[in-house]
């Protein structure tokens, strides 16, 4: 097996976020987002210092109405699809995109080669 | 002017039952339909961003939508109104409070303070020859119930620190306790000895907001043990606890719904106007004494783990 299994696109409700802690280090290093029938994978890692994570809570990534991905330390907000700051202290900069891949038959999965290349 | 500190903050947020229940968990209490508060009154008022009895936000998106100062009297609130009204719009409210613009945008409220006398004993330490506790008192236990004593200070991002201090300095008598270079002061009102009420950091204008809340605990174990509770309860901490050099505050910050940091402090230094005030470059250094990181409960036992 060279990829890791990450659930079906059914577990989430559009507008959903999750975070994953694949090598049980503690803490979530990178989430996922449902938007539509499309999903979207960063690392949890805010560009403002780089160097914290953004929920509050686990799996606390989006604003109430799911338009946005949050920051809660200062409440910056991030484009769901490519991970672009729009306000708060990162404006203009980019979450790290993670890419995941969804099968025909809407598993989502991720490769070892890229839990290795961004350290998750 | 006899100023004595942050009596509320105003939120205008996104999440009002994810703040409401953050407020809950924090340690504060429900007062009314909107407030949550300290033991002494002091606190927040959570309401929905699109509120229409809220002043208007920030160009930054910022959710605190105004901090409201208590003072120690009606002559104090005069004084205030008397001074600010040669240069800008000064709204009596119905509540007799008054309502200005500071000059960098930051709505502020001035009140007769709400604080009330109560008991707000600090956490007392013994040592070897001084038994400040009192004879077969403990000192911590699984079940104690930190509180919440008194909203403490508010950490402002803003675009020009200079004018901020030059304002609340000239304008409202605060003092400048300490400073990082080129960062921006820390700065007490006449009316406490608190080390700081307010921090500014400057920042670029996009980012003006609040950068951090507190309130005080009673003392370090009850900063420890209300963070616990808060990892306990799934909420995510941003730094700490540790304890700062500017200050001597113990402090722990978590995220939060309020679109800032929400930080639990205890034992911040006293200060007169005897006080030299020092400059520090900011950075991980001069930002605390010690920094330390949470860990699920683990105790050491007698031998090795047995063998599966
Ligand atoms: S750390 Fe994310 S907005 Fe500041
Ligand atoms: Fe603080």
């Amino acid at each position: 097996m060279n990829k890791i299994h990450l659930g079906a696109v059914s577990d989430f409700n559009d507008g959903e976020a999750k975070g994953f802690d694949i090598n049980n280090v503690g803490a979530d290093t990178f989430f996922v987002v449902r938007k539509g029938n499309e999903m979207f994978a960063y690392v949890d890692i805010c560009p403002h210092y780089n160097d914290t994570s953004l929920p509050w809570k686990r799996h606390m990534y989006l604003d109430n109405q799911s338009q946005h991905i949050v920051c809660a330390a200062h409440g910056a907000l991030f484009d769901i699809e490519d991970g672009y700051c729009l306000q708060g202290p990162c404006l203009g900069q980019t979450l790290r995109k993670v890419p995941i891949e969804v099968s025909a038959d809407n598993d989502i999965w991720i490769r070892l080669t890229t839990i290795e290349e961004f350290n998750l | 002017m006899n100023i004595i500190g942050p009596d509320k903050l105003i939120f205008g947020v996104d999440d009002v039952e994810a703040c409401r229940q953050f407020a809950r968990d924090y340690g504060l209490a429900e007062q009314g339909e909107h407030s949550f508060v300290a033991l002494d009154g002091t606190g927040i008022e959570v309401r929905s961003r699109d509120d229409e009895s809220l002043p208007a936000a920030l160009a930054s998106g910022s959710m605190l939508r105004k901090t409201v100062y208590g003072v120690a009297d009606q002559a104090t609130l005069d004084q205030i109104k008397a001074e600010l009204e040669t240069d800008r719009d000064v709204k009596v409210l119905e509540d007799g409070s008054i309502e200005l613009l500071d000059d960098l945008g930051f709505v502020l409220g001035f009140q007769v303070t709400v604080r009330k006398a109560v008991d707000l004993a600090a956490e007392r330490v013994n040592s070897v020859a001084q038994c400040n506790r009192g004879i077969n008192h403990v000192g911590v236990s699984k079940d104690h119930k930190p509180s919440i004593q008194t909203l403490s200070h508010v950490v402002y991002f803003v675009p020009d620190p200079v004018k901020a201090e030059a304002f609340y300095e000239k304008r409202l008598g605060f003092v400048t306790t300490d400073r990082f270079t080129g960062v921006g002061p820390f700065m007490r009102p006449a009316g406490t000895q608190d080390h700081h009420t307010l921090f500014f950091i400057g920042t670029p204008p996009h980012m003006q907001g609040c950068e951090h809340f507190t309130f005080h605990l009673s003392g370090p174990t009850d900063v420890m043990q209300a963070g616990t509770n808060m990892v306990n309860k799934g909420y995510q901490s941003f730094w700490g606890p540790g304890r700062h050099l500017f200050g001597s505050n113990w402090f722990w910050y978590f995220k939060s719904p309020f679109g800032c940091n929400m930080e639990f402090d205890a034992d911040m230094d006293q200060h007169d106007d005897s006080w030299t005030g020092r400059e520090a470059m900011m950075g991980p250094d001069n930002s605390q004494a010690f920094l330390l990181q949470y860990r699920e409960k683990w105790a050491p036992a007698g031998g090795p783990p047995p063998k599966a």
